[in-house]
């Protein structure tokens, strides 16, 4: 379906919950779906040698990123029945407790939203070139690693 | 035209630019012991190479105009 078309998944900045909502409201009109899958991510408030994080400031490589994710969507249309798959990323600044990933697939059956929503945020975390610096209360900055 | 590199999150705390202008060289191997030799901090990171956006894990031969990134572990989401 939507295999072929594919945007840049960076946003600047924080994703509003109103754009969420508003991406959620836009599938009414696909009425061979039967079930979304969401998952959000936020910037949590770690504590790093008794600092508090007050936000994470995200860079990429974005033209690989770009290339990458053309590669990963194609291959999970091809392994998931999905009917489409949107996903935003947050580059800049994002303050604690604000969203800073939104992956968002929907199927006819649930399954395959759900699959392919977990696999997708795994995928994100381990293949694509971004990077995340984490900002403390006295201006202190730690990059971030994932797990 | 030479060769682009790029640099990336922790990386720049070393380089403290994003982008370097690299004069020709014929293999990764040879650019990495040129930029080592300018950045010696870089000895100690972890990081891996992209050339022209692929990720390689061994020399490879450079031609003029391509780029390498050194990319740290990724820490997206």
């Amino acid at each position: 379906m939507s295999s072929k078309k594919h945007h840049s998944i960076f946003y600047q900045g924080s994703i509003p919950a109103q754009k969420i909502a508003d991406d959620i409201q836009k599938h009414s009109t696909k009425t061979n779906i039967g079930a979304h899958s969401i998952f959000l991510g936020q910037v949590r408030e770690d504590v790093i040698d008794g600092e508090k994080v007050v936000a994470i400031e995200y860079t990429a490589y974005e033209s690989m990123v770009e290339e990458k994710m053309a590669i990963i969507r194609e291959h999970f249309f091809q392994k998931y029945a999905l009917s489409c798959m949107h996903i935003y990323h947050s580059l800049g600044t994002v303050a604690v407790g604000e969203i800073c990933l939104f992956v968002f697939t929907s199927s006819a059956h649930r399954r395959d939203a759900i699959d392919a929503c977990n696999e997708m945020v795994e995928t994100i975390k381990k293949e694509l070139p971004i990077w995340g610096k984490e900002i403390c209360n006295n201006q202190t900055t730690v990059w971030k690693q994932n797990n | 035209m030479g060769i682009q590199v790029l640099f990336f999150g922790s990386i720049t705390d070393i380089t403290l630019v994003a982008a370097l202008s690299w004069e020709y060289c014929a293999d990764t191997d040879t650019l990495m012991k040129g930029v080592l030799n300018r950045f010696p901090a870089l000895a100690n990171k972890k990081y891996f190479l992209a050339l022209n956006q692929q990720v390689i894990h061994e020399n490879a031969p450079l031609k003029q105009g391509d780029t390498v990134a050194l990319m740290p572990p990724f820490s997206g989401g």
